[in-house]
């Protein structure tokens, strides 16, 4: 693909504890291309969302970013700070996070959370902010007559659109998703990320997807990441990942997805879990 | 394994017409389906098609609207009396899909698993309750000299849905209900969780109901699957027919949906017609009619 619009260089995260400091991503580092979907998977705990909330510099203390560079679209995404920082999360880098029902509002209209993230970042004209917010519900298959509706009133799936229409609203370059579809059952995941898969083509924005659902993954992203114990031990497309995977691990990881037709005589790894 | 229940074998629990209405709206469309012994039956479909509330019937959370639910050769769809519900709560037992919300984060594993067994069975000395609880423990492959001190913040969700399942044995039920067990779970470990599930319910002689949005695991676990849609049931039959030769549409579109690695999203293989197809044809009741024997089908009347 083309050059990178996302480098991630020797990214390192600690979280304090009362035992000193836990190191939770080690080293990563990865680029991203202008309109490529990656794919970042891993167990719980393996570090998969703090390299994504640390890159839309949403990570909080007891989490500190203690090394390495974010860079996108030339922008040293570490280096910013107050105003700019603001300005540039959403404009730049938006993010889709698991559960829709906490990242609406309850008590307001669709329509004024849409027009909260417009004012925010200086679209100001009533008709303006309106017109903007049907195109975008429009867009990801809702009627904009709905608009004016509550939360409560549109189904998981339908508040999950909501949210990536917001998240497409300023035309980002890279939207991070982390496990967007983990609540939704699986008709509705899987024409959720047609929309999201037929959308980032037609508009060009890249995508970071983080999940736990490695089958998902290989279906919907252009290469996939394997992340173990705040490492990235491997890199690579779909296709080379499932037939030479290049680490034990990463083999059973794949080996413990239950298929829908097993074939004759095939093993399936039964993987033990690591204790939080 | 053939998905069919032993001739002349009797159900544990049985639903037959069992319908659920929350004011105009039918949560549950007159449900016929029969748990046995050492077997399970696994409830498919979406979220809000009626699977949960069948749960909630079943554990005598919520009232029928209509039907009959029978437990060893009695109607218990009314019960009368706290006595009654006792009985019938401990013979109907419960595991959550949320391994977090299930348990109490103030107290220990152990808390969790002697609460149980002195309230449904008192006649144990502390001695045998300890005892018991280790055999808990270890049924559900836990290590009780690990485990038995943890809270639930010191374990993974994984080890904690373990525990959930320990204290719903605790009581000895002849039914157990899991209300999408391993959904909260990461995919890596959720073949070892419905592991224990299965080879517990076998061993132990229990009926199971595996209620779940995901169909490819349904599999594993369960002889029988049953795909519920709209508070209809449209198909039911032997797991692997249902699976290797669906004949509903629904059915069909659950199975296409499943993830699965080596295909691709991209021009072809899109799944929004159908689904649309399908939600826009399923509304008309229409009768279930037997396609091959115990294979049946819910067609268009």
């Amino acid at each position: 693909m083309t050059e990178p619009i996302l480098s991630v260089r020797d990214l390192c995260v600690d979280y304090a504890t009362p035992n000193g400091l836990t190191r939770a991503v080690k080293n990563v580092s990865f680029d991203i291309s202008a309109g490529e979907v990656l794919g970042l998977a891993g167990e719980s705990g393996s570090g998969k969302s703090t390299v994504a909330f640390a890159i839309a510099r949403l990570h909080r203390p007891p989490a500190f970013i203690t090394g390495g560079s974010i860079n996108l679209a030339g922008t040293d995404v570490l280096a910013l700070q107050g105003r700019e920082l603001r300005a540039w999360r959403w404009r730049d880098l938006s993010v889709v996070l698991q559960s829709a029902m906490n990242a609406l509002n309850p008590v307001l209209r669709v329509s004024a959370q849409f027009a909260d993230m417009f004012k925010a970042h200086g679209i100001t004209t009533k008709a303006d902010i309106r017109d903007r917010t049907a195109d975008l519900l429009q867009m990801v298959g809702i009627k904009p007559d709905r608009m004016d509706d509550y939360p409560h009133q549109f189904s998981g799936g339908m508040r999950q659109r909501i949210v990536i229409a917001m998240a497409l609203a300023l035309r980002p370059k890279l939207v991070v998703m982390d496990e967007p579809t983990t609540a939704l059952d699986v008709v509705v995941q899987r024409e959720l990320l047609e929309e999201v898969a037929a959308l980032r083509h037609k508009l060009g924005f890249a995508v970071l997807f983080i999940t736990h659902d490695l089958a998902l993954m290989s279906q919907f992203c252009d290469r996939v990441g394997v992340m173990l114990r705040g490492q990235l031990i491997e890199l690579s497309t779909p296709t080379a990942m499932v037939a030479e995977p290049q680490q034990d691990y990463t083999r059973r990881l794949w080996a413990s997805i239950p298929p829908l037709h097993p074939k004759p005589g095939e093993t399936l790894v039964r993987m033990k879990e690591t204790p939080q | 394994m053939n998905g069919l229940p032993e001739f002349g074998a009797r159900p544990v629990l049985e639903a037959r017409g069992l319908s659920m209405h929350f004011g105009a709206f039918c949560a549950l469309d007159s449900a016929d389906f029969s748990l046995y012994s050492g077997r399970a039956l696994a409830l498919v479909g979406e979220s809000g098609s009626g699977k949960s509330t069948c749960a909630k019937l079943l554990t005598h959370v919520l009232t029928a609207s209509a039907g009959h639910i029978f437990h060893a050769g009695r109607d218990v769809t009314k019960l009368r009396g706290r006595q009654a519900l006792l009985n019938y709560r401990s013979a109907v037992q419960m595991v959550f899909q949320d391994p977090f919300a299930a348990l109490n984060p103030a107290h220990t594993v152990e808390h969790h698993l002697t609460r149980p067994l002195a309230l449904h069975r008192p006649d144990l000395s502390t001695a045998q309750r300890r005892d018991a609880v280790d055999e808990l423990l270890r049924a559900v492959d836990l290590d009780p000299a690990i485990t038995l001190r943890k809270h639930p913040h010191e374990m993974s969700g994984g080890q904690r849905q373990r525990v959930n399942l320990a204290r719903a044995l605790a009581v000895n039920p002849a039914v157990l209900i899991a209300d999408e067990p391993t959904s909260m779970l990461d995919v890596s470990i959720r073949l070892s969780v419905l592991d224990t599930f299965r080879d517990l319910k076998r061993e132990r002689g229990i009926a199971m109901l595996y209620i779940t949005h995901d169909i490819a695991t349904a599999r594993y676990v369960a002889e029988e699957t049953a795909v519920i849609f709209r508070g209809r049931i449209v198909e039911r039959g032997p797991t692997a027919q249902v699976i290797d030769s669906p004949r509903h549409a629904y059915t069909r579109l659950l199975l296409a949906a499943v993830p699965e690695v080596g295909s691709p999203f991209g021009a072809g293989n899109s799944l929004a017609p159908l689904a649309a197809q399908v939600r826009e044809s399923c509304d008309r009741p229409g009768t279930l009619r037997e396609v091959t024997p115990g294979h049946w089908v819910r067609f268009a009347a």
